[in-house]
């Protein structure tokens, strides 16, 4: 394991790349405040994840569309939406909104609180694993907002009168904000933390 | 030093250049690398920076083209419906107005702002820094601008509205006639281009070569080496 810059006294500055002396307050290249760590992030990504199950609970309950077809109003929640499209035989549909609705957001959810617990040191696995979770949190979290768009192309352009309408649902929001919620904790997160506890058990 | 048979970008000859790896923070050297290639981490084998080939001109040239069709996508038909004699015509841009006066408006704002205003600002950043940089020459306000270049990287999301529509466009097909127009397929050329203008320079060289383009316009005989001189 190579030496960090860290244990150099040397801090890379998180925007531009370059290399800074450690004491440096501000990035000598692009001006931008240093950190060698960024601050709090165990207690920062809880908390953004933390709120985004909280968004994530109005945003199943209520409805995310509305659909009025010739003067029945029906409300559907992402889970009946994904359970109609399966009985209707839209099988690529249904299992494109489960993924990006459901299981998407749950597994980063969970792989988030899993790198959490390996950052503040309460389990320990092999270091480069968490760098593959960790990409691929960052990488699939904002194909959920899929769903949202899905009801917002709706919504714009299923206004056929009184033969059928569809109006969006609270949960659409709630949605939206859980998914930015679980993107903002994915970007707090810092994965260098991991390897600072991996370096410091490989030489004690 | 090593002649190199493709090309290298310029840096500062004034100090030892150095990157740490984003994920492990490992210190490395950073070694002058030919076009095409990647420097990978010693410790975890992230990607530490990569010479894209011609990055300058590619970033260029596919940020003017994603300008251009965002601009489709924002004016020409995207879609057209046909139902029971009802027929319906809009463009993405049109599309976003009806959703604000169909009782969206938050929804319209978020699509409009990912999909339309977001995208907009990372082109424009991308063409205000290559440009100049083509010439070696500093425009004002490239470090803020390269920032907020950087900062808008995970909040694009055409390619995410790009499957929204396929997934709507399976649910539309049983209810009309659809028609996709030259609007969608604007959409599909704006997200090929703008992987291809963000994914064609690193981030590195940008640095880099901003750092040379204003230290020369301070002293014009400042030592660089790597670029065209090797």
């Amino acid at each position: 394991m190579l030496a960090s810059a860290r244990e150099k006294n040397k801090v890379s500055c998180h925007t531009c790349g370059r290399i800074n002396p450690l004491e440096e307050a501000s990035c000598l290249r692009c001006h931008t405040p240093l950190h060698s760590r960024k601050k709090n992030s165990v207690q920062r990504c809880l908390a953004l994840s933390l709120a985004s199950i909280i968004a994530y609970i109005p945003a199943n309950i209520w409805p995310i569309m509305i659909v009025t077809n010739l003067g029945r109003t029906e409300e559907s929640t992402i889970l009946a939406g994904v359970a109609t499209f399966w009985q209707m035989k839209a099988y690529p549909v249904a299992i494109t909104i489960f993924i990006a609705s459901v299981m998407i957001p749950a597994l980063k959810l969970l792989a988030l609180g899993w790198l959490c617990a390996l950052s503040a040191g309460w389990i320990e696995t092999n270091p480069r694993r968490a760098n593959r979770i960790f990409w691929l949190t960052e990488l699939v979290g904002r194909w959920s907002m899929v769903d949202v768009f899905v009801v917002a192309i709706l919504v714009a352009l299923v206004q056929l009168g009184n033969i059928m309408s569809i109006a969006p649902g609270t949960a659409a929001v709630s949605f939206g904000l859980m998914v930015i919620l679980t993107m903002l904790a994915a970007l707090s997160f810092e994965p260098r933390v991991i390897w600072d506890n991996a370096r410091q058990s490989a030489s004690s | 030093m090593k002649l190199l048979h493709r090309q290298t970008w310029p840096r500062l000859r004034d100090r030892h250049h150095e990157v740490a790896c984003h994920f492990c923070d490992s210190l490395h050297d950073v070694e002058l690398i030919e076009e095409g290639q990647t420097a990978y981490c010693n410790t975890c084998g992230s990607t530490l920076y990569t010479n894209r080939p011609q990055s300058l001109e590619r970033a260029f040239a596919f940020g003017l083209t994603g300008v251009l069709f965002l601009l489709g996508m924002l004016f020409l038909p995207f879609i057209t419906m046909e139902a029971q004699g009802n027929n319906l015509t809009t463009s993405a841009g049109e599309t976003v107005i009806r959703l604000w006066l169909t009782g969206g408006p938050i929804i319209s704002v978020a699509v409009a702002i990912f999909i339309f205003i977001l995208p907009f600002f990372q082109l424009a950043s991308l063409i205000y820094l290559c440009l100049p940089l083509l010439s070696g020459r500093a425009f004002p306000g490239m470090v803020p601008v390269t920032k907020l270049m950087q900062g808008l990287q995970s909040w694009v999301m055409v390619e995410v509205f790009f499957l929204g529509t396929l997934v709507s466009l399976l649910k539309l097909v049983k209810l009309a006639d659809i028609t996709l127009g030259l609007g969608f397929w604007s959409m599909v050329g704006l997200m090929l281009s703008l992987a291809a203008a963000v994914g064609g320079i690193d981030k590195l060289e940008l640095w880099d070569r901003i750092e040379v383009a204003y230290r020369r316009r301070k002293t014009p005989d400042v030592s660089v080496e790597g670029g065209v001189e090797c």
